[in-house]
């Protein structure tokens, strides 16, 4: 590993370092800096500017003022639905996937590399095809438009991420650490839970982090398969931009869209180094 | 489904599988009913895509005509070029602008763990989002051009976004910005687990920084290429969002991707038959990349074994 | 063609409900509750909309108004999943031929009753009903009219252009044009960049030079005509427009350009009425500019028809039953449509409707107007852009190949013409 006497000329690490930081974080100072221009001005001027005055306005709008129809609560009661569909989903589909990726691991059973295999594909089938089947599904098994039907698709759908990446985690794990557990007479249940729950902090992060951020920004579903008032954070943004009957809202928008960004990026924010660190254990393999 | 080494415990009260039963239920139930919705939907979408269902799922038999209509028409035809274009320019600029940022985190500069998390914010942002804010900046007449014709210098121009020859790559722009952070936190764990050993033997032997890198770590990266590769190419097959709020598919129709066309047969033109046989064909070239790479872990794992 | 389980399913459960008198009686015994489902949730759409649910609910119903954010796909994803749940929207939002499309998947209410009784059918113009009863029986109403081919010309680019006449036919159209040009009008066309937008371009055109092409071509479908030279003369015509707009709008929506076309920086503007409430809704004044109807090479008014309308979906519930009978009834109401129209910038469906009064705009008058005489002279035309010609897979076949063409400048207007006929062959 390079180290500090490694590099000759470290300033230019460092300026290449923070060039690329500054294009990576342009997008959202634009976002940022519009949520406090007023439409007038962002109207007037370009999509890139600094503000005039400070419209904090555009927040307390965002927040609990622009109408959905008759709605007229701005973000704030979707951002409840959001979290009332991703947190139990992510937690779900964390969990079993964590015990499938156990399983498939370390409790090796007949047909788990087949399983295994098809459950991974899941990654690679694109959502639009799976709206008509879900809603089949949903139908027959009486779940349409409630907030349990939308954690049930999340929930098995994200097994296919959580899964994979648990079992590459585990895969890890000494056996010899199993069987000698096996021997004192644990269980499946019980070495789950003693001694690959305890061991599991970095890649549960790692999925957490994935769940949470992908069910917390879906759009599809999330207004296909509730009614006006479950529906999730995205739908409102999409109010909010695909304006057919206005004129561009962009101030409110982006004020809107870092509140809804919120959660997702103070998961990032506080989850990026175990992030890496659960990828270092889990994706290697 | 019996156990390799199950351990008889000394008094079964119970028969050995009614003991066991939450065990089995715990592991099967989940992965059987994410395999079945996988199973079953494909073929639900295959059946489909013979049937001449328009608004709603039919009966019916039609044969390949609903693949002929797809592969014949123009905006299968552009999407798949593009799919061909996005796909390997995305994956290899990602992947490569991933193992920079990772190379140039790795080496122990400070303020590392507030650089990691601007590279990897874009993760927690939408689809929507980024393709909305994207379509901002790149807007020749909103975003940065406007900006520096401002600023004074009017001849500069970036009008990639109504270039149809170019607009693709205004795709690429914005899903670099979005997914090479993935790339860099896998590439960045490859780093990491590089024998520190085998690096000091070779500094001690006099190995300068590039032929340590070019000799020993870029070498050891290559399984983590692999499934970066497969991951980001998965994410182009796939992108969707991104591209209908950045280019909606346009200019005219030069930005169409493959599940763009899908979702706008599907449910924009209510041709489901079409869409089911353009995802059907889409299916298949997810199979004509993933099926190699499954062929390269097989044998990987093979040589391992007789190793 | 046989049909699945979905299908026939929903047809059984229909059975029972299929006794019209119940559905008559059912109000006034139950309180009136009525589920929607419309895109309707931003700006003016969202307000008229509300306003709408108000009214519901002063004549004591409880409105129930799922409104689904998007585009229209996503409206029509959520329909479809109610639909294939046996579970449909009491009544929703849906237009043009699609009306007859969805009326075939799911049972829908009979309206002869209700229309009848509001005596409605000889006030709504004689194509547009027919939309609405697609087997002879009336199962959705009309709301409000727009026609897509209005003219509205900034009143700071007419000065510039010391112009003061509003063109009637497309070289009156393409003269002032080049006057805004010389006259250091940026833009002589304010336009967007979605599809629709440049599909509006192409039917403005094709209709202002030869309604009866339109007819044929469009609405029709004929090949010869889809192979006749109005259609090359309208790509012509479109690419002349197209050199005049703003490339640099990307996919943006028209809205992104009313200031400038206010400021005079751009001079005219081929949109629906609804512009007009975005205008207004925007803070503009009705003196930064004036609306007239598109050019048409024949002198009289072309007008191209397109209709927000509701289609009612059967249901047994009593209550929703009633609702639906409401419903109707305030979609018909002429003091209902002047308010919806009043807040959209629309008109109304009902052609008996007196829009001297207050709270009518100069340019909703002379759309009324136009579309009067339009109907008079056989030239009310529906749009093609806006879903009212063909059905969705028709209608984006159709766009493919004219949103290429205008962003494309490369393909002539020969070539553009056999890709259209080629395309329509293909979404036959």
């Amino acid at each position: 590993m390079p180290d500090r006497t490694f590099a000759p000329s470290r300033i230019w690490i460092y300026l290449v370092v923070s060039l690329i930081a500054a294009a990576w974080l342009a997008p959202l100072a634009v976002v940022v800096l519009n949520s406090l221009r007023t439409n007038e001005e962002i109207a007037q001027g370009s999509m890139i500017g600094w503000p005039q005055h400070l419209a904090w306005s555009n927040y307390a709008a965002a927040w609990s003022g622009f109408c959905v129809a008759e709605t007229c609560a701005g973000i704030r009661p979707y951002m409840l639905n959001s979290a009332l569909i991703t947190i139990p989903a992510t937690i779900f589909s964390t969990l079993l996937g964590a015990v499938a990726g156990y399983a498939v691991s370390l409790w090796r059973f007949r047909g788990d590399t087949w399983i295994y295999g098809i459950v991974t594909l899941g990654l690679f089938l694109p959502q639009q095809m799976r709206l008509l089947p879900w809603t089949i599904v949903l139908r027959d098994i009486g779940l349409i438009n409630t907030l349990a039907g939308l954690v049930l698709i999340h929930t098995i759908q994200g097994l296919s991420f959580t899964t994979l990446f648990c079992r590459n985690y585990y895969v890890a794990i000494p056996h010899e650490l199993i069987r000698a557990a096996r021997i004192d007479g644990a269980g499946f249940f019980r070495i789950f839970w003693r001694i690959i729950l305890p061991l599991s902090g970095p890649i549960l992060i790692v999925t957490v982090i994935w769940q949470f951020t992908h069910i917390w920004n879906e759009f599809l579903y999330g207004v296909t398969f509730t009614t006006g008032q479950q529906q999730p954070v995205t739908a409102a943004l999409i109010a909010l931009s695909a304006a057919v009957a206005d004129i561009p809202q962009h101030g409110v928008q982006s004020a809107a869209v870092i509140i809804a960004a919120l959660p997702t990026l103070l998961i990032y924010l506080l989850g990026g180094k175990y992030f890496v660190r659960g990828l270092t254990a889990g994706a290697v393999k | 489904m019996s156990n390799a080494a199950a351990i008889r415990p000394g008094r079964p009260a119970l028969p050995e599988w009614v003991r066991r039963l939450p065990e089995y239920l715990t592991i099967w139930v989940p992965l059987l009913l994410s395999a079945a919705h996988l199973v079953s939907f494909s073929l639900w979408t295959i059946w489909i895509s013979f049937t001449p269902s328009t608004l709603i799922p039919v009966t019916g038999w039609v044969g390949l005509r609903n693949y002929t209509a797809v592969a014949a028409s123009r905006n299968w035809q552009i999407a798949f070029d593009n799919l061909l274009l996005f796909g390997c320019a995305f994956v290899v600029l990602s992947a490569a602008t991933g193992l920079i940022l990772a190379i140039l985190l790795d080496q122990r500069i400070r303020g590392e763990n507030v650089l990691r998390s601007i590279f990897l914010y874009p993760l927690a942002v939408s689809f929507v989002v980024t393709g909305t804010v994207w379509s901002w900046l790149l807007n020749p007449g909103l975003g940065i051009q406007k900006l520096v014709h401002d600023l004074g210098w009017t001849s500069f121009r970036f009008d990639w976004l109504i270039d149809r020859d170019m607009a693709i790559w205004t795709i690429v722009i914005a899903a670099i910005w979005q997914s090479s952070g993935f790339a860099m936190a896998l590439f960045l764990a490859g780093l990491r687990s590089v024998d520190a050993d085998i690096i000091k033997a070779a500094q001690i032997d006099g190995a300068g920084p590039v032929r340590i890198y070019r000799r020993i770590i870029l070498p050891s990266l290559w399984p983590i290429t692999i499934t970066v590769v497969v991951i980001q190419l998965q994410f182009a097959i796939s992108t969707f969002d991104l591209v209908r709020a950045l280019t909606n598919g346009g200019p005219g129709i030069a930005t169409q991707l493959p599940a763009l066309v899908v979702y706008d047969l599907m449910f924009q033109r209510s041709l489901l038959g079409r869409g089911a046989a353009a995802a059907v064909l889409m299916l298949l070239i997810l199979l004509a990349v993933l099926l190699p790479y499954a062929a390269w872990r097989y044998l990987q794992r093979r040589r391992a074994a007789h190793a | 063609m046989p049909i699945t389980t979905t299908r026939r399913r929903l047809l059984a459960g229909s059975v029972a409900t299929l006794a019209l008198p119940a559905f008559a009686r059912a109000q006034g015994a139950v309180k009136p509750r009525l589920t929607a489902i419309s895109q309707w949730s931003a700006g003016s759409d969202g307000a008229a909309i509300t306003a709408l649910g108000k009214k519901f609910e002063e004549k004591g119903g409880v409105w129930q108004h799922s409104p689904v954010p998007g585009f229209t796909t996503e409206m029509m994803n959520k329909l479809r999943a109610q639909i294939m749940a046996g579970d449909p929207p009491a009544c929703s939002q849906l237009k043009g031929p699609e009306i007859a499309a969805w009326s075939k998947i799911a049972p829908t209410v009979d309206l002869d009753a209700v229309v009848a009784a509001a005596g409605y059918e000889k006030v709504v113009a004689p194509d547009l009903a027919k939309l609405h009863k697609p087997g002879g029986k009336w199962i959705a109403l009309p709301l409000q009219i727009y026609s897509t081919n209005m003219l509205f010309l900034s009143k700071r680019a007419m000065d510039k252009a010391k112009a003061d006449k509003i063109p009637l036919t497309w070289a009156d159209f393409n003269d002032l044009a080049e006057k805004m040009k010389s006259g250091g009008v940026a833009f002589p066309i304010a336009n967007g960049g979605t599809r629709p937008d440049d599909g509006q371009k192409f039917e403005a055109a094709l209709a202002g030079i030869s309604p009866l092409a339109y007819r044929a071509a469009i609405m029709n479908l004929e090949k010869k005509a889809l192979e006749g030279p109005e259609i090359k003369a309208a790509f012509a015509q479109v690419r002349k427009i197209a050199d005049w707009m703003d490339p640099n709008v990307g996919a943006q929506h028209f809205s992104t350009n009313l200031k400038r076309f206010v400021d005079g920086d751009m001079g005219m503007m081929i949109m629906g009425g609804w512009a007009q409430g975005v205008l207004r809704n925007a803070g503009f004044k009705f003196e930064d500019f004036t609306i007239a109807p598109g050019p048409s090479d024949n002198g009289k008014p072309v007008f191209l028809l397109n209709a927000d309308a509701f289609i009612f979906w059967q249901r047994k519930e009593p209550d929703l039953q009633a609702g639906q009978t409401l419903m109707a009834q305030l979609v018909m109401d002429p003091a209902i449509q002047t308010m919806y129209s009043q807040i959209t910038g629309s008109i109304p469906v009902r052609t008996d409707v007196d829009l001297s009064g207050e709270g009518w705009s100069e340019g909703q008058r002379t759309t009324a107007a136009a579309l009067k005489n339009a109907i008079a002279s056989n030239q009310a035309v529906l749009s093609m852009a806006h879903n009212m010609a063909q059905e969705n897979g028709m209608t984006a076949a159709m766009i493919d190949v004219i949103t290429e063409y205008v962003k494309n400048k490369t393909i002539k207007p020969e070539q553009a013409a056999t890709r259209l006929a080629e395309a329509v062959e293909g979404a036959r």
